[in-house]
Order: structure tokens, then C-alpha cells, then sequence
């Protein structure tokens, strides 16, 4: 990599970090509540839904390759969400124990992830369709078993989940904090996080050099349903149940594994990335409340900052000119 | 790529209607079909034929149902402050072409991938239509005024989506921007090296696709004669869904005007179909997904064979 790319690429952190900062500082300044460590920990509990599937994208993004049409994308991720909270609320409403719930979402999220693995690397269907087609399925399936209606359910787990944790912290701020701490390291340090990021960057020497490298693709949806089912239940805890119309967060989704490449050292998609770019819409979200600015702006406002980042990106614009 | 994999497109589409032809009596009478071709067939037939236009050319557009909202949102408006229909018509080729000129600058002035610049402009048109009907609330025209424009874009709508087929597919088989844009989407190096100005033609074709898919708008809201904020993203999935359905039937695994419209059928009988079976409401939209990633399989496990 050249020394110019590197220290533009370095400028270019440093405009994101300062960007982050800047939005921090005018919220405080026009919102005294803003900067309270109470409010802090709620944004961090708000923005644990959105990390785990922005995670999930990251994780077959960086497997499949940087390309949106035939690289790595999950489109499925949302309507994932949609179904494990489903599952999570109807199980639960029906009268069984927790633990049954948590294992159905679990096991339904691996499924969606499977299907998905099978489509692109079994039957070669490009990525982008694959998940899209997945995706309509899995709602369909979510809409069967809700009716299109707000399922209500509460239970121990849930409330548990949906409450604050030891040093009153909320137990999600802690699950998108034990999360971040497990697969940060884990993508971005084991060799099995190394060998995915081979199989993203070069297929051909990836599998040159003895990589499994179906196995890396596939895995890399296993880990992305599972990610989107664990989020589905956080979201059956945040809202105590499941309702319609989980779909729409997949374009946040997106945007939050984009964001996240900004916020990483080589303008890459990483874990770490991933988890501030979801703060930082976190935060946004929170401080147009507080100041009490329209929520109408805020994805105008998202729209605004992914020009804006990948105007910025020099790798995303050299794929084109 | 195997010879047979291309058909795999137009055989499904015959086996589900041979299918729904046997199961239903009613699938196939006139007035059925007819219902598939104007409710169904044409406001999706005019969005994916500008998805298939932007994805020639090597892009891919996420904002068709902006621009299909923002026609309707100038339109309808324009209709309700009393304006003439022909001022009206004029405002939604402006709102469109808003869109498709936003998107124009992004990718061909700032050379911006066209997925996410055009997921920025949906987003951004998120929060146009929300600020513009107070965070969604739909605009309804007031009941009992004749409306003659109405009438004229429903009887029409079918010569408009068949201009569009024939302007479409003419640009891209035979004219020399089309070859240039194909070029472009196929080989983007190599067309520029070549003399192709790559960029300034793919920014024609964001503004043209987002007029087409203006279209759309004018004829969606003069059928329910209203504005319902962020209708048009409806549309969004499955123009993607018609375009890459239809890449299956080129030869060459390239989006096609043909193969476009087998897709738009497709997507348009199984809708309509699952309809007429009785199949229960919430199950159709599993049913649908599964045809179509069958579809996808076939087509795509058929063509890695060749």
C-alpha cells in the first residue's frame, strides 16, 4: 500500500473520529441531558440491536468480498430479526419456558443463515439475490406466524434483558459490549478471522494457498443468522414482544457496516468499526430527541453522512474511475 | 454458461401458469389477465425497466421508488392546489428528474459507487416525504371533482409501459449510447480507454431511469388517486428482484429488456395466482419467496453446468 493512500487514509479516521466528536460536543452543547451517564447508557442499550446485526453484515461482507452485487451481503439480516422475535413472543405468549424460546430463535437464525450459505455457495446464486429472496421468505414466514400484529410477551428473561444490569447499567449495553469484546478479537485476531479476511480479499489466492474457502463464505452466514436471531430476542426484550415492520431497519443496517469502514484503521469493514459506526447513529438518533429536532430528519441525516463518507472513501471511488 | 440455463425463466413462468391454469378456474379468463397486466404488470413493468436500463449500464439504482414518490408527491400536489393536469404531469417529470439528476451528480460528477449513492438519495428522500405530509400522512385528492387526467393515464397506462418496453430495448440494442453503456456496465476500464465517456453516460442513464420510473408514479397515484408517502419503496425489491431474474435469459448473464419482463410476469403472476388458489393470505408471501429463490437456483445451478 502506498504512503499517500495510507496517510490519506489516516486523514480520513481522523475526519470520521472528529466527526464523531464534533456531533458529541453540539449535542452536549444544545442538550444539557445529552452527556449525562444515564443517557450515555441508554444510547448504548438503543444502539445494541442495530451492532449485532451490523456485526453479522460485517462478518459476510468481509468474507465475501467488498463488491455489493457478487461480493459478501446479507439482505436478510432484518427480516431475521423480524422472525426470531416472532418466534421468541409467540413461544413465549403460548405459555413454554424461556429457554425453549431463546433455543427455537437460535436455531431458526442458524436456519435462515444456512439457507442463505446454500443459495450462495452451493447453488452460486449471486449474494445480493440469494439474501433478497431469502429475505422475502423469512418475513412471509414471520407474517404466517404473527398475523401482521403486534405479538406482546413478557417473561423473566425478557424482563431481565430489558433491565439494567449490575453498577445499573443496562444488560444490553453489557450484550453489545460482550459481544464487541468476543468477536473483535475473533474476526480480527484468530487465524480463523485472518483466513475469512484472506477469503474476502483474494478467493483465487485464498484458495491457492489450501484455504477452505466455501466453508469460510458459508460460516460467514452462519455467524450473520445467528447474530440476527440473538438481536431478534434483545428486540422481543426492548419491545416486549415482536410488531410488525422489522424490515425497515435493514437500510440502517447497511448503512451502519458502511459507516463502519470509515472508522477503521485501512478502510476496511472490521468489528470495531462496525460497533461505532452503530453508536454513532445511536447518538444521532438520541440527540435529535433530546434537542427535539423532527425524527423526519434523522435518515436524511444518515442519507447525508454516507455520501458524504464514501465521497470520502478513495478504495470505493477507484472502483468505478 | 449451459444453452438450457437460459430458459429456465420462461419455463417456470409457463409450469406456474400451466399450474395455476389447472387449479383455479378463474386464472385464466380475459378479465384475469387483464387484471395481471394492469394492476400487477404495469407499475412494476416501468420500475424495473428503469432498474434494467441503470443496471446495463453497470449500476444499480435504490432510489427508483424515490423518484416513483417524488412524481407522485409533485403530482398529486399540484392536482390539489388546484393546477392544471398538464402542470401537474410537468411537476412530477420535475420531481423525478430531481432524483435522477441528485443521483447523476453523485455518481457521474463525484464518481460515487451507484449503490450506496443512491441509498444515500433514498434515505435523503426518506426524510423529504416525511417532512413534506408531517411524517407520513397520506394527501387524498377531494372526492366528487372530476378528474379526467385520472381517467386518461388508467386507460393508457398499458400504451405507456409498451413505449417504454420499445424505448427502452431500442436505447439498448440499437443505439450507439446503448452499446456505449452496455460497454460501460460490462467493461468499465476498457470503455473508458476506448473513448467512452463512462461516467457522463451513466449519469444520462440515472436521470433517464428515474423519468421511467416517474412514470410509474404518475400512473400509481392517478389509480388510487392519492399520495401515500414511501409507496414507491415498495416496489423496490422486486425490480431488483425482475432485473436479476432476467439476467438469467441473456446469454451472457447481462439484465435484458425480455428477460425484464418474463421476471416482472413472473413476480406478477405468482402474486396474482397464490391470489386465486385461496392459499392463505400470510402464507403467500412465503410461497412467492420460494418460487422465486427456486427460480434463482435453477437458473443459476443450471448455468455454473455449461
Amino acid at each position: 500500500m502506498s504512503k499517500p493512500r495510507n496517510r490519506l487514509a489516516a486523514a480520513l479516521r481522523l475526519g470520521a473520529y472528529l466527526a464523531f466528536a464534533a456531533i458529541v460536543v453540539a449535542f452536549a452543547l444544545a442538550a444539557p441531558g445529552f452527556l449525562k451517564l444515564g443517557n450515555l447508557l441508554n444510547v448504548l442499550q438503543q444502539s445494541a440491536i442495530l451492532g449485532l446485526l451490523a456485526f453479522g453484515l460485517t462478518v459476510v461482507v468481509i468474507g465475501g468480498g467488498g463488491d455489493v452485487v457478487t461480493g459478501g451481503i446479507d439482505l436478510s439480516v432484518a427480516a431475521n430479526l423480524g422472525l426470531s422475535a416472532a418466534i421468541y413472543a409467540t413461544i413465549i405468549q403460548r405459555g413454554y419456558p424461556d429457554a425453549l424460546a431463546v433455543v427455537a430463535c437460535l436455531a431458526a437464525g442458524l436456519a435462515v443463515g444456512a439457507l442463505n450459505a446454500v443459495a450462495v455457495t452451493v447453488l452460486r446464486i449471486v449474494p445480493l439475490l440469494a439474501t433478497l429472496a431469502v429475505a422475502n421468505i423469512v418475513s412471509g414466514l414471520e407474517f404466517v406466524l404473527t398475523q401482521n400484529s403486534v405479538v406482546t410477551a413478557s417473561s423473566p428473561l425478557l424482563s431481565w434483558l430489558a433491565d439494567n444490569g449490575p453498577l445499573a447499567i443496562p444488560v444490553m449495553a453489557y450484550a453489545l459490549i460482550l459481544v464487541t469484546l468476543i468477536a473483535w478479537p475473533a474476526v480480527q485476531a484468530t487465524p480463523s478471522g485472518l483466513r475469512l479476511q484472506a477469503v474476502g480479499a483474494h478467493r483465487e489466492a485464498a484458495r491457492a494457498a489450501g484455504l477452505p474457502v466455501t466453508a469460510y463464505v458459508a460460516g460467514s452466514y452462519l455467524v450473520s443468522g445467528l447474530l440476527s436471531a440473538l438481536a431478534g430476542i434483545l428486540s422481543a426484550a426492548y419491545l416486549t414482544g415482536s410488531s410488525p415492520g422489522s424490515s425497515e431497519t435493514l437500510l440502517s443496517v447497511v448503512v451502519a457496516a458502511l459507516l463502519g469502514v470509515v472508522f477503521s484503521p485501512r478502510l476496511t469493514p472490521t468489528i470495531g468499526g462496525a460497533a461505532l459506526a452503530a453508536l454513532f447513529i445511536g447518538l444521532l438518533n438520541n440527540g435529535f430527541q433530546l434537542v427535539n429536532i423532527s425524527s423526519y430528519w434523522v435518515s436524511g441525516v444518515e442519507g447525508a453522512l454516507i455520501l458524504f463518507v464514501v465521497a470520502c472513501t478513495p478504495a470505493q471511488r477507484e472502483a468505478l474511475s | 454458461m449451459s444453452a438450457y440455463a437460459r430458459f429456465g425463466l420462461p419455463a417456470a413462468l409457463i409450469v406456474l401458469i400451466a399450474l395455476f391454469a389447472l387449479t383455479t378456474p378463474t386464472f385464466l379468463t380475459l378479465a384475469n389477465l387483464k387484471s395481471i397486466a394492469v394492476n400487477h404488470f404495469a407499475i412494476l413493468a416501468l420500475a424495473s425497466l428503469a432498474m434494467t436500463l441503470v443496471v446495463s449500464a453497470g449500476g444499480i439504482d435504490l432510489s427508483v421508488g424515490t423518484a416513483i414518490d417524488m412524481a407522485a408527491l409533485a403530482y398529486i400536489v399540484i392536482l390539489q392546489q388546484g393546477g392544471a393536469p398538464a402542470l401537474a404531469i410537468l411537476g412530477a417529470v420535475a420531481g423525478a428528474g430531481l432524483v435522477g439528476l441528485f443521483n447523476a451528480g453523485l455518481i457521474g460528477g463525484l464518481a460515487l459507487p451507484p449503490f450506496l449513492a443512491t441509498l444515500g438519495t433514498l434515505f435523503i428522500g426518506q426524510s423529504v416525504q416525511q417532512l413534506a405530509t408531517n411524517g407520513g400522512v397520506p394527501i387524498y385528492l377531494i372526492a366528487g371533482a372530476p378528474r379526467p387526467i385520472f381517467a386518461l393515464i388508467d386507460a393508457s397506462r398499458l400504451w405507456l409501459v409498451g413505449l417504454a418496453i420499445v424505448g427502452v430495448g431500442a436505447l439498448l440494442t440499437a443505439s450507439v449510447f446503448g452499446r456505449r453503456i452496455v460497454a460501460g456496465g460490462v467493461g468499465p476500464a476498457v470503455a473508458f480507454y476506448s473513448g467512452v465517456p463512462v461516467r457522463r453516460d451513466i449519469g444520462k442513464v440515472m436521470i433517464l431511469a428515474a423519468l421511467i420510473a416517474g412514470v410509474a408514479g404518475v400512473v400509481l397515484s392517478s389509480s388510487v388517486r392519492s399520495y401515500a408517502p414511501l409507496s414507491g419503496n415498495g416496489y423496490l425489491m422486486d425490480a431488483i428482484g425482475a432485473t436479476f431474474l432476467g439476467t438469467t435469459f441473456s446469454r451472457w448473464g447481462r439484465a435484458n429488456v425480455a428477460g425484464t419482463l418474463l421476471g416482472v410476469l413472473l413476480l406478477s403472476v405468482v402474486k396474482n395466482g397464490l391470489l386465486l388458489t385461496g392459499v392463505s393470505f400470510y402464507w403467500q408471501q412465503v410461497a412467492s419467496g420460494v418460487v422465486i429463490f427456486l427460480v434463482l437456483a435453477l437458473s443459476f445451478v443450471s448455468r455454473r453446468e455449461g
